[in-house]
């Protein structure tokens, strides 16, 4: 990591713990400083349809830095996030509903999902792969027809209602205001988990990709760590969907389809496989994709030639999301993340670029 | 057109659509549709049909002559794509009325409208909507801003298995017959199941276990197989007419002998022509009159028709008809709060319980009298059922209807009584 990033002269790293800080220079730090504190204005000049945007790649976001850690840093697969992002939106629907503040409840949800994260994990001790991947699979299904039919839990193919989030009868029900629990949810897991892999045991889930044989004989262990993979894994989808229950403020079983699994696995390809930053460049790109080409598809029903295509137009605009993810994967491969950094880098060694 | 011209024709457009005196001769409605969901096949007939009948009110000159402005979405039949695209309708474009579609969604937002008092017309007759203040003994939650036109659910149910109970008697089947509900394990399929499941048992019926079968068609030859060994002799097929036509094709296949009974939405013209001699003799309710059926109301309903078929040439399924009066019956209702304190949510209701046997103007003999009252919110308590005749054949459903390949014939009416015990589910 250290060698990627481009440091100012004169910047020496003199100890471990200079060369391992979360912001590799004081400056991106106070840009990521910025960057919140514009976030935090944001709702005073957007309009609801935007904040609604940003809200959405708030709690996916969360939940895809939950499948990075498992995907990009522990080299393990798992189709079945969507089933976990669910789990956590019902768990906090159903603890909520029993009583249990709002503000506890997602953090509740949360550890419960990452029980049933680390029991489906299990698998991973034994198997890799494209076997991993089936078996991953397994717990969507199984997921999915629990959430169908534990009508005690979930409210069965009805749904449940989800209370809305609040303190001290403070009720955080519009937009603007379930923004900031977003935000300050997303900037306390995305900062836990940049801090998760400086230490200790997110070097060791980094070793269990790069080389498993190679982290066993230097006494990491394997099983412990895949599992403990697919926790924090289903902890960040869990939270991520118990933010997305209370926002909506209704969770039925159709919003947790394999469909939104692939969807998860494409925001962090996207976004850059191993890069916090990426699970959530390659989130706002997933969700913007639709609204922008729903934005040129209603641009083109303006011109003439194009009004034959009547309802073909929303079928255009789903091929076109399609094209683009192809396109992008052809012409930028390691993700948004990657493409990043050579925009800095581009500006830092400007104008002698080599 | 010269680039000035156009410029200027912007520019006006612009200032015409921003002026905010614009926005109070409009009433804006949301109107959720499925065009792409698993509901489609009969989704499209009954979203079409809102969207022409708010076309040609505005074009009469709207309600009072404020014009109904529609925020069309189209949801896929998801949930929460319905509930992300009404808090919008609240949030941005707030909206008076909602113009709906499934069981799943409307039921889940039950409490929001009651909440934002936002009266929600939905298309989804579950018994769960009728209970406006929570009387019923089984009703779990009051639904007070919930309307429907058209015999819910459970009296559709109800009078099919009327209809079965005498048939199976003119029949001279002897000993109690076997009643099945089929449908998926979904909210709307489900909805009337405890309802036909009691009555059956209540008139002397025997129940077998239910059989589930996708929403989304599919191959359900395990499913008829299943139906083979229930020995059932009355099958209710619960789904939409879409799921259906895969069911009755496969149970053809597998050769099931059964009497298949369908739900409001489980059975059309659409489905006599794909499923062939599959769908003969299927009988199902209806609520509301045929495309072309020689009534006073008709040619309003085809006045309505030509704002997206300007020459007539579509044949209208069953279910574009409800939509129309679905349309009509919030369009009188606004007029009666606007006359009486202005459109607003709850003066939309309150207009709702002004009048008995209450047919929209101009659709007389289309859609059936209905009346709504403060503590009971089942419209129509008149059922139809009808059987459809399916021979085969090919072309389209006009050319099929002509050549008496296709047909129907009303063969039951059922007056289900107001029992406050039933009210509810």
């Amino acid at each position: 990591m250290a060698t990627m990033s481009l440091r100012p002269c004169g910047d020496y790293r003199a100890t471990y713990r200079t060369d391992t800080t979360i912001f590799p220079t004081p400056m991106s730090r106070n840009f990521c400083i910025a960057g919140v504190v514009l976030l935090c204005v944001a709702p005073l000049f957007l309009s609801n349809y935007y904040l609604n945007l940003l809200i959405q790649i708030g709690y996916l976001g969360i939940a895809a830095l939950g499948l990075n850690i498992l995907v990009g840093f522990t080299g393990q697969i798992s189709l079945g996030h969507s089933a976990f992002f669910g789990f956590g939106a019902f768990a906090s629907a159903y603890i909520s509903n029993q009583g249990i503040p709002v503000f506890f409840a997602i953090p509740l949800a949360g550890l419960a999902t990452t029980a049933v994260g680390m029991i489906f994990g299990i698998p991973s001790a034994r198997i890799k792969g494209l076997y991993l991947a089936i078996a991953t699979l397994a717990s969507q299904f199984i997921l999915e027809d629990f959430f169908n039919r534990a009508e005690w839990f979930s409210g069965g193919s009805a749904g449940a209602l989800a209370e809305s989030f609040s303190i001290f009868g403070f009720v955080f029900d519009s937009d603007e205001r379930f923004f900031y629990v977003v935000l300050v949810y997303l900037v306390i897991m995305y900062i836990a988990a940049a801090n998760l892999m400086r230490s200790r045991d997110g070097r060791a889930l980094v070793a269990v990709r790069d080389h498993y044989l190679s982290a066993e004989i230097m006494g990491i262990n394997l099983t412990k760590y895949r599992i403990l993979s697919f926790g924090i894994s289903s902890f960040y989808a869990g939270v991520g969907g118990a933010l997305f229950a209370h926002y909506l403020g209704f969770v039925s079983v159709e919003g947790f389809s394999i469909l939104l699994s692939i969807q998860f696995l494409a925001m962090v390809i996207i976004g850059g496989l191993g890069s916090i930053m990426g699970s959530l460049m390659g989130t706002a790109f997933m969700v913007l994709l639709p609204e922008v080409m729903e934005g040129l598809v209603a641009g083109l029903s303006n011109f003439e030639w194009a009004s034959g295509l009547g309802a073909g137009l929303a079928f255009l605009k789903q091929m076109a999301i399609g094209l683009a993810i192809i396109l992008f994967l052809i012409f930028e491969p390691d993700g948004l993340a990657h493409r990043w950094r050579l925009i800095k880098a581009y500006w830092k060694l400007y104008p002698f670029s080599y | 057109m010269s680039r000035t011209a156009r410029l200027l024709l912007a520019a006006t457009a612009l200032v015409a659509f921003s002026g905010p005196s614009f926005a109070d001769d409009k009433i804006p409605v949301g109107n959720l549709v499925d065009f792409t969901g698993r509901t489609a096949v009969v989704g499209k007939e009954y979203g079409q049909a809102k969207v022409d009948a708010a076309a040609y009110i505005n074009r009469q000159g709207g309600v009072n002559g404020k014009k109904i402005d529609l925020f069309t979405v189209d949801y896929s039949y998801e949930v929460p794509r319905a509930i992300a695209a009404y808090k919008k309708w609240k949030s941005q474009n707030d909206v008076v009325a909602v113009q709906g579609w499934g069981t799943g969604d409307t039921e889940a937002m039950i409490q929001f409208v009651a909440k934002d008092e936002i009266p929600y017309f939905s298309a989804s007759y579950s018994a769960h909507l009728t209970d406006p203040k929570g009387m019923g003994p089984e009703t779990k939650k009051p639904a007070p801003y919930n309307f429907f036109y058209g015999p819910s659910y459970s009296d559709g149910v109800r009078a099919l298995i009327q209809w079965a109970a005498e048939d199976w008697k003119s029949k001279g089947g002897s000993g109690a017959p076997k009643y099945v509900h089929m449908g998926d394990n979904h909210p709307y399929p489900n909805a009337p199941k405890k309802a036909g499941e009691e009555y059956a048992k209540e008139i002397g019926m025997e129940v077998v276990p239910s059989i589930q079968y996708s929403l989304a068609p599919g191959d359900f030859k395990a499913q008829c197989l299943s139906l083979k060994e229930s020995g059932a002799n009355y099958a209710f097929l619960a789904n939409t007419s879409g799921s259906n036509i895969s069911l009755l094709k496969s149970c053809d296949t597998v050769g099931v002998d059964v009497q298949f009974m369908a739900n409001i939405w489980g059975y059309d013209e659409n489905v006599m022509k794909a499923a062939g001699t599959s769908a003969d003799g299927v009988v199902w309710v209806m609520g509301a009159a045929k495309w072309g059926d020689d009534v006073p109301g008709m040619d309003l309903v085809k006045e309505v028709s030509k704002m997206s078929d300007p020459n007539l040439k579509k044949y209208r399924a069953v279910h574009y008809l409800r939509g129309v009066c679905s349309m009509y019956f919030m369009k009188e209702a606004m007029e009666w709060a606007d006359d009486n304190g202005g459109i607003t949510g709850p003066n939309i209701k309150k207009a709702m319980y002004q009048r008995g046997d209450w047919v929209p103007e101009g659709l007389e003999g289309v859609c059936l009298p209905a009346t709504w009252s403060d503590a009971d919110h089942r419209g129509v308590m008149d059922v139809f059922v009808y059987r459809g005749m399916a021979k085969g054949g090919e072309g389209d459903i006009p050319d099929l209807i002509g050549s008496g390949a296709i047909g129907m014939e009303n063969i039951f009416t059922a007056k289900i009584p107001r029992k406050p015990e039933w009210l509810g589910w």
